[in-house]
């Protein structure tokens, strides 16, 4: 019974609070066969911001994964395959570049080896918009903790869209939003209260797009 | 206040000799991807001078030690396998000069360089990434051995601190910063001015 409720407790203060909101907007019909793969990129520039690469593991993974996994190609042999037209200054910024891309030799085929339906570019981060509090911790010979509490606010907002690759064309967008607040208190020994939100982003885009390929 | 002052003194040294025996090793290391573009019509010969097959940079810095990024083994098989993909036939040859009627059976002889490297670490760039730049330089010889074309492509690569070790994240940033110049070099060098009118004497001399 102690046990239990212990084990309650801590998932209840590991885990945050997280907000999140999806919204999807559709501007052709899909669908995809048990045999057509997927390929998920995230999208790099030379700035500060970069879609983190463990984002895009997240969403490969879980897409397949469940009731109806999709066939999901790893993004680095996707590029090493296409290489060097899906660098990140190669790659093409728009759906209306396709035509172009898939005029070059060997381009076509490749995509149809690999049976490639659909590609979603992934854009965003996860950033850290607020944080303070205070916690020290000290260590003495009688013994030692933790006393104080720090706050960190983070913000996971990422934005798929969706290429057709049969088309040639944008299929749609999906974009993810969450936002939660991490504690760490210090009680003696400290105690973290995390939120992940990008986490949530993940889960959630994941799903969204797992319904927007498969179609109605 | 003088037994004070050679205390501070000695801490400091002790850090500095302390950081500069911390040596982080970086090993480029990654796929070799064969460039999916149409072949230049051209046999070309390629100098690889010792220098590029075995190119490692070294920088001390004061707060991080000192990092050596040995680069030359992967740049140098990503080179081989990027030319011999982008023309209908190539091969090593030694360094120019050429001797006289040496390079006839050849349409021209490409010398790669590595102009300059250079690394950020997040503590420097205030960043979540490692980022490299590597400059080169591509020198292209006619038959007789003058030069005909100069061309200087810069590569850039990051990648995320969080994911890797201080050396693996820079090997990455590196790997990405080789393949970013050989995807330039792939898409564009036949667009390039000197190249398009040396491809032009080419074909027009052919069909003579």
């Amino acid at each position: 019974m102690y046990q239990r409720v212990i084990t309650v407790l801590v998932v209840a203060m590991a885990a945050g609070c997280v907000s999140s909101r999806i919204e999807q907007s559709r501007e052709a019909a899909t669908g995809m066969t048990a045999d057509e793969a997927m390929v998920i990129l995230g999208r790099a520039s030379y700035n500060d911001h970069q879609t983190e690469e463990s984002f895009t593991d997240c969403i490969a993974k879980i897409l397949g994964k469940g009731p109806t996994p999709i066939r999901v190609i790893p993004d680095q042999e996707f590029k090493d395959n296409l290489y060097p037209w899906f660098e990140p200054r190669t790659a093409p910024t728009s759906a209306d570049e396709l035509g172009r891309l898939f005029a070059q030799p060997g381009v076509q085929d490749r995509i149809d080896e690999a049976n490639v339906r659909y590609l979603a570019w992934i854009d965003g981060d996860t950033v850290t918009v607020d944080s303070g509090g205070s916690m020290s911790c000290t260590i003495s010979t009688f013994g030692g903790g933790c006393f104080g509490m720090s706050y960190w606010e983070q913000d996971a907002s990422y934005e798929a869209s969706i290429w057709d690759l049969r088309n040639l064309t944008a299929a749609g967008q999906i974009s993810a939003d969450a936002n939660g607040t991490s504690y760490l208190a210090g009680l003696i020994l400290p105690i973290p209260i995390l939120a992940r939100p990008g986490n949530a982003a993940c889960k959630g885009l994941a799903n969204q797009l797992r319904e927007f390929v498969i179609g109605d | 206040m003088s037994h004070l002052k050679y205390r501070t003194h000695l801490v400091a040294m002790v850090m500095v000799v302390i950081l500069a025996g911390c040596t982080t090793n970086v090993i480029v290391e990654g796929t070799v991807p064969t460039p999916l573009v149409a072949k230049i019509p051209a046999t070309i010969g390629v100098y690889f001078s010792d220098e590029f097959k075995t190119f490692e940079y070294k920088e001390v810095m004061r707060e991080s030690g000192t990092w050596k990024i040995n680069l030359g083994k992967q740049n140098l098989s990503f080179f081989q396998n990027l030319l011999s993909s982008m023309f209908n036939g190539v091969e090593e040859v030694p360094e120019p000069p050429f001797q006289s009627g040496e390079m006839q059976h050849l349409d021209g002889v490409i010398v790669p360089r590595i102009v300059k490297y250079g690394f950020l670490t997040p503590s420097i760039s205030g960043l979540k990434f490692y980022s490299a730049s590597i400059q080169y330089q591509i020198l292209l010889y006619d038959r007789s051995g003058d030069i005909i074309g100069d061309w200087n492509i810069v590569g850039y690569g990051k990648s995320e601190s969080g994911a890797f070790g201080a050396d693996d994240a820079l090997g990455e940033a590196t790997l990405l910063a080789i393949r970013d110049g050989g995807a330039r070099i792939a898409i564009e060098m036949s667009q390039q001015p000197q190249i398009a009118t040396w491809l032009q004497n080419i074909s027009s001399a052919g069909v003579e």
